[in-house]
């Protein structure tokens, strides 16, 4: 304990770096002494009551010992004002929340798949796996070439280790399909089938078939997943999602990373 | 987390600070800043950012006989300055708040208000039964915003005479102070303050959320699954304080005032409208510590007027 989760972070530095994304990096000790892969936290964007809520925002990397990085796409009017906010000027913060991804068990092969803007809390984990200079596999997916992550995601997913496949529904980058048709074709060739972990972030519908895909291979599979947020801390119930065994679960405090089969996919 | 730290007494204090604590319905409170039902969990949640101690109560989440699952998702949406919710009264039911939930509260130097709900006056009453020997708990409040399924899924607080009858129940059943937590889709929100005290209630709480709606003009859905929601935050504030105003006029109640408040001047304006105490609700949300800056503020403003203490400035409305 003693970890101070609620402060105003300081913007160290903050810049576009395409395809619709910024990078913006925060002075936040405490959740870079602490946040695991897969954790969030929750970025009031206004001082004012318009918007009114705090924008939930995965941690993208650790890059030092006393910040925070965030890459976050604009999306709509709250990260719009993001966009606008200064170096030096502060933002409320709360965070690091949220459960993240598991480590990787001895043995295990991990299989990274992001969908869409789902790439951020993927990155921190990739940026943490000590694999002995052996590669990890990147399956990535949007429907065009604008839809993929901006280049320095890539590039820097690349130095931790990222062997990158790409897959876009209209065929203007990587191969013209669903990310997880690739997903899918990988693990049939590859002698890692049965060693291989799946994680994955992405839009809900691109997660189900993720998940469908580890189920019929028997495979374990964890998925990071969105919904929208009010307090970021259990106590609101308003971003529950379905459990598998009835009733609802917290993405804010029981996720955002569940395993697979914890979740009802029907809906 | 929870270590106490020893008070440190400065000049302001030395010379004299406000006298913040209140007393109604047989409840004294060190302070008149509570947290409204439903957005302060059980208390669990937020006791990493707030010292439980330092406020005059926590308002639980709305408790129900039996374990609820609520809403299908998405029960969130943001409006201007305020939210849409429909969760849908999710909660583990009575017998877990009272194993796992309530004896975590009960180590803190707080007052504790159970708030409670049913889907007929029967859960009512005995939920209201179940909770009267409990110990740590300082008072029920009934939240009556609630559909009725005997009677068709009508909410019980928007027709007067199953208010009476439900209200009544749940006054037989314990001797705990009742607060009857009023809706304010209602025309007319002093004629149901006056069933609660015909009622027997020892208090009331207002406001509960406003029912309203959002649609995603691109598919024509709405943006709740349950179509329509409770909004709640400062967008609702000015009903609020006026209905507050209404009610303190014509109804010898105390009344635990709320609705938007995020400020310390926002929970001012209820106490001039003649509530004894605030709930802070939504403003937890953005603002974990919301609660602790309400109390602080309304400390220095009292210390800046010279007002002595907090009833003084009680229903001070100058409506000349
Ligand atoms: C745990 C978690 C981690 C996330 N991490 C990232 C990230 O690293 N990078 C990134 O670009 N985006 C991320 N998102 C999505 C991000 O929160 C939304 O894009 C953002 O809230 C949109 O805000 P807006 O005001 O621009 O859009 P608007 O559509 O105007 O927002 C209106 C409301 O809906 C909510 N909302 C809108 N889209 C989403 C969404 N996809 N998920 C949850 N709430 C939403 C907003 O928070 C706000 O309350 C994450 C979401 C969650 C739940
Ligand atoms: C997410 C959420 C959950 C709520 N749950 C309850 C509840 O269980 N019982 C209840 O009586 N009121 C509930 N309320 C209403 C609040 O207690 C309060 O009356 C209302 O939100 C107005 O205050 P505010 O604008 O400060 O939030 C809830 C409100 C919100 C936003």
């Amino acid at each position: 304990m003693g970890l101070n989760r609620q402060h105003a972070a300081e913007i160290i530095s903050h810049s576009f770096i395409g395809r619709g994304y910024y990078r913006l990096v925060l002075r936040a000790p405490d959740a870079a002494r602490s946040a695991l892969p897969g954790q969030f936290v929750m970025l009031r964007v206004s001082q004012y009551l318009d918007p009114f809520l705090a924008r939930p925002l995965g941690i993208y990397s650790i890059p030092s010992k006393s910040s925070i990085e965030i890459v976050y796409r604009v999306a709509g009017r709250g990260t719009s004002l993001l966009t606008q906010m200064e170096p030096g000027s502060s933002l409320a913060m709360l965070g690091p929340l949220g459960r993240g991804f598991p480590a990787v068990e001895p043995g295990a092969t991990p299989v990274l798949v992001a969908g869409g803007s789902g790439f951020p809390p993927l990155h921190f984990f990739a940026s943490r796996l000590r694999r002995g200079g052996l590669s990890t596999p990147l399956f990535i997916g949007a429907r065009d070439r604008a839809g993929l992550p901006p280049q320095p995601v890539l590039a820097s997913f690349r130095k931790y280790g990222a062997k990158i496949s790409m897959a876009t529904e209209d065929g203007s980058a990587g191969v013209k399909c669903m990310v997880t048709s690739i997903l899918d074709d990988y693990l049939s060739k590859s002698g890692h089938a049965a060693s291989s972990v799946l994680y994955a972030c992405g839009p809900r519908a691109m997660l189900a078939v993720v998940s469908r895909v580890a189920r019929d291979r028997s495979i374990r599979c964890f998925v990071s997943m969105e919904e929208r947020m009010a307090c970021g801390v259990g106590a609101c119930m308003g971003c529950s999602v379905r459990s598998g065994t009835g009733g609802f679960k917290r993405i804010c405090t029981e996720g955002p990373v569940f395993e697979a089969g914890e979740l009802d996919w029907s809906s | 987390m929870r270590n106490k730290m020893p008070e440190v007494r400065d000049q302001k204090s030395a010379m004299g600070s406000p006298d913040l604590s209140v007393e109604f319905a047989g409840i004294k409170l060190k302070n008149p800043v509570l947290t409204a039902s439903g957005t302060f969990g059980y208390g669990e949640e937020y006791a990493e950012f707030v010292d439980l101690n330092k406020l005059g109560g926590v308002i639980v989440k709305g408790i129900s006989l039996k374990p609820l699952s609520g809403n299908p998702p998405p029960r969130i949406w943001e409006t201007p300055s305020g939210m849409l919710n429909a969760i849908g009264l999710e909660n583990p039911g009575v017998d877990v708040f009272l194993r796992n939930k309530l004896p975590f509260l009960r180590q803190f130097d707080t007052k504790v208000i159970v708030n409670i709900f049913g889907y007929t006056v029967e859960e009512y009453a005995a939920l209201a039964e179940r909770l009267d020997d409990a110990e740590g708990i300082a008072g029920l409040e009934v939240n009556i915003s609630c559909p009725n399924v005997k009677a068709g899924g009508m909410v019980f607080g928007t027709d007067p005479a199953t208010t009476h009858e439900l209200l009544t129940a749940v006054r037989s059943r314990t001797k705990l102070p009742i607060f009857a937590k009023l809706s304010p889709n209602v025309t007319d929100v002093t004629a149901f303050a006056r069933v609660a005290r015909d009622a027997g209630c020892d208090g009331l709480s207002l406001i509960n959320t406003l029912l309203g709606m959002a649609i995603d003009v691109r598919t024509g859905r709405p943006r709740l699954a349950n179509c329509t929601g409770g909004l709640s935050g400062p967008a609702i504030r000015p009903v609020a304080v006026r209905m507050v105003w209404q009610t303190a006029k014509c109804v010898p109640l105390p009344i635990i005032g709320m609705g938007g408040i995020v400020t310390a001047e926002d929970a001012l304006e209820f106490i001039i409208a003649g509530a004894s105490a605030v709930a802070v609700g939504t403003a937890n949300f953005l603002n974990p510590r919301a609660t602790l800056d309400v109390l602080s503020g309304i400390e220095e403003f009292l210390a800046l007027r010279g007002v002595k203490r907090l009833d003084d400035l009680k229903g001070t409305v100058n409506t000349t």
